[in-house]
């Protein structure tokens, strides 16, 4: 099979790899004049949203983009569907409002412009990064935009240089570094047997057979560990306690979940009928759902009710394995949209959640949850975001945590797999049990009156619209769920 | 080239990794790394890729020996650090570590075997590469061996990189130098000298601020 190759650059294209690589130069501008103020970022990056709307309008009307570069021999395969594009829309929203927080945040904490400049360049890495892993349809790009990816979250961890920061952004190194190697032995296994390496001409050439299902081992190992699923989540929690707070929400909104999207890319067109590896990692984002609640009711520490709840809620998407793996049309459908949904709207309310909790902390001075006691009387607006956000997560209506959690158990329901019904139960209990926690400890009325510094109106103000952001996506998510309708399954 | 011309810088591969790796004085296992790359290097040229013959040998011998260097402290730095590693991993530590080392060996070693076997090779399976898939074999077990039990950081980076140059003889073992092979090398090297750049210079500053040079067993710590 082989990819139609257009030999005049189609406008679309040329617009969507301007978009895909204008963070990188972003990033360097704003390394060597650090931006000062959350106006000028908000407007530079504002148009690459806009950008994306008008792709995924051109989407609507002529299906999706595809092509290749070819680099000395290489062939590059890219292509955009509606879900690339949904996602791309996405992280560049989430970018774009940590940047801004980012910038309110220095000032907060009172780094030294210098000592924070390492931030934008990374910044602009990571925003290539995981654009580049959205549109990628060949193995070379997806882990060259793979490794980007990782190594600038690990730089942007170690930013804080805390002894803490340092030990756990050595573990995360090392833990992503190992990933990257099972992933490329993966690769090389597909490569040796299959002889081609973008992802179409695998899903057509490669064989169900014992070589396929162990580079699809190798590869699933290498991309759970970077996405952080249980029992593979061991490095998560230190790293998104002692990183900055923009840096925290970034990672726990799309980092993780990049892996898990090629993860599935890959596993839908190389073997989606093993039901029991699909089982197996049905089961693991089970024990997910179950030991991020558990550990997230446990934890002392706000930022570290928060990252066990991203490891929690990261086993909701591992559910999808089961419930496409060999069921009818009807349940693939739902447990699909539900997935996607879930990933949406779980990034919007984890990062609003994330800046909510660090401006809880900032405000407050201190990070336990006892010491919230209060809070509920001296900064509303902050707990305020913090419930909105933890409604999504809770799955509550209206929010988008509710509409994909109710598809999801319809599909489960329908497909008469029992087993998830239950744990989407548990899990919600969970869920419920450590916000409550955490609102009880601050909603404590008769705490003695203490020093409080209020963090700037805009940090406050980008939690609260991504919170919101999070909730308009339940009601309205009608007009992502028919892009992806029509874009199919892959 | 005939069959035995293949198997002495094999066995000469081989047995670099294992120094390298076993080696608890730490600059001669720097030194012995640095040769061990360069002969990667000679054994890209010889399969018929001087370019990344060179890469090999500017990014993986000059340039990650100089960061490992510079992770020692010895590039007239003011706080080198102790030049044998002392540190014994207490038995029956690890287990998890170990099972996942094992079962990766043992998925790759299936794997090739059963891509030799059923001839399903997209490139006819050469004699000349045969040495090639069992020396990528030996060295990916030396480095996670050496990953899973090492405890300094630095041995755990050299144990990385001896693991990924593994991994790459692999690559270029089952699927010849193609242009793609090529490409994933090419990638993996500059991912493995800027995680090497990184490691090694966070490796100083956490011995500048509390004098340590590993992680410590920390909970959770499965690879």
């Amino acid at each position: 099979m082989s990819v139609p190759l257009d030999p005049s650059l189609s406008v679309e294209a040329a617009v969507l790899w301007l978009s895909l690589l204008a963070p990188l130069p972003l990033g360097l501008v704003a390394w060597r004049f650090p931006p000062r103020r959350m106006l000028p970022v908000l407007l530079a990056g504002a148009p690459l949203p806009l950008v994306t709307l008008w792709l995924l309008s051109r989407l609507a009307v002529d299906g999706g983009l595809e092509g290749a570069w070819s680099l000395g021999g290489l062939l590059l395969h890219w292509r955009l569907d509606a879900l690339a594009g949904l996602l791309l829309l996405l992280t560049q929203l989430l970018l774009l409002a940590s940047a801004a927080y980012a910038v309110g945040h220095r000032r907060a904490i009172a780094v030294a412009e210098r000592d924070f400049a390492g931030f934008w360049p990374l910044l602009g890495g990571l925003a290539a990064a995981l654009g580049l892993i959205w549109v990628a349809a060949d193995l070379l790009t997806l882990y060259a935009a793979l490794e980007l990816m990782g190594l600038c979250a690990v730089g942007m961890m170690l930013l804080p240089g805390t002894a803490q920061a340092l030990t756990a952004g050595m573990r995360y190194l090392l833990y992503a570094l190992v990933g990257s190697l099972a992933w490329l032995l993966g690769v090389a296994l597909l490569l040796g047997a299959w002889g081609r390496l973008d992802l179409a001409g695998l899903a057509a050439d490669a064989e169900p057979g014992a070589v396929t299902g162990i580079a699809m081992a190798l590869l699933a190992a290498g991309l759970l560990l970077k996405a952080a699923i249980f029992p593979l989540h061991g490095w998560l929690v230190p790293v998104h306690a002692s990183a900055w707070t923009p840096v925290s929400a970034l990672h726990g909104a799309l980092v993780v979940k990049a892996s898990f999207f090629i993860l599935m890319q890959l596993w839908q067109r190389l073997v989606p009928e093993a039901l029991a590896a699909a089982w197996l990692l049905g089961g693991l984002g089970s024990l997910a759902i179950l030991w991020g609640g558990l550990q997230a009711w446990r934890a002392s520490e706000l930022k570290q009710v928060v990252a066990w709840s991203t490891v929690g809620q990261l086993g909701y998407l591992m559910l999808a394995f089961p419930l496409l793996a060999g069921t009818s049309a009807a349940v693939a459908t739902l447990a699909w949209q539900a997935t996607w949904l879930q990933l949406a709207g779980h990034a919007l309310a984890k990062a609003a959640m994330f800046m909510a909790a660090g401006n809880l902390v900032l405000a407050v001075g201190q990070s336990r949850l006892g010491d919230l006691a209060g809070t509920s009387r001296w900064l509303p607006l902050s707990l305020m975001t913090f419930g909105i956000a933890a409604v999504t997560l809770m799955g509550l209506p209206p929010s988008a945590g509710f509409t994909a959690k109710w598809l999801l158990l319809q599909a489960a329901i329908l497909a008469g797999q029992w087993p998830w019904v239950v744990v989407l139960v548990a899990g919600t209990l969970l869920t419920v049990a450590y916000v409550f926690r955490v609102l009880r400890c601050a909603l404590v009325e008769d705490a003695p009156r203490r020093e409080v510094r209020p963090v700037p109106g805009g940090m406050d103000l980008i939690a609260l619209m991504l919170a919101l952001a999070a909730l308009a996506l339940g009601l309205g998510a009608e007009w992502p769920l028919a892009l992806l309708r029509e874009g199919g399954l892959p | 080239m005939s069959l035995s011309g293949e198997l002495v810088p094999a066995a000469l591969l081989v047995i670099l990794a294992a120094a390298c790796l076993l080696d608890r004085h730490l600059r001669r296992a720097c030194l012995v790394f640095i040769a061990f790359a360069l002969l990667m290097a000679l054994a890209w040229w010889r399969l018929g890729a001087p370019w990344l013959a060179l890469v090999e040998a500017v990014l993986g011998a000059l340039l990650t020996g100089t960061a490992l260097f510079h992770g020692l402290g010895h590039l007239g730095a003011r706080s080198p650090l102790p030049l044998r590693d002392h540190a014994r991993r207490p038995r029956h530590q690890a287990t998890a570590r170990w099972l996942a080392a094992l079962a990766w060996l043992a998925l790759a070693a299936a794997a090739v075997w059963g891509l030799l076997g059923g001839g399903e090779l997209s490139v006819p399976s050469e004699v000349m590469r045969r040495p090639l898939l069992a020396t990528g074999l030996a060295i990916m077990a030396l480095g996670l061996w050496a990953f899973a039990h090492h405890l300094h950081l630095l041995r755990r980076l050299l144990a990385f990189n001896v693991l990924g140059s593994g991994v790459f003889l692999l690559l270029a073992g089952l699927a010849g130098p193609t242009v793609e092979v090529q490409g994933l090398i090419l990638v993996g090297l500059v991912v493995a000298l800027v995680g090497s750049v990184l490691g090694a210079a966070l490796l100083r500053r956490l011995h500048a601020l509390d004098g340590r040079v590993s992680l410590g067993g920390g909970a959770g710590d499965d690879r």
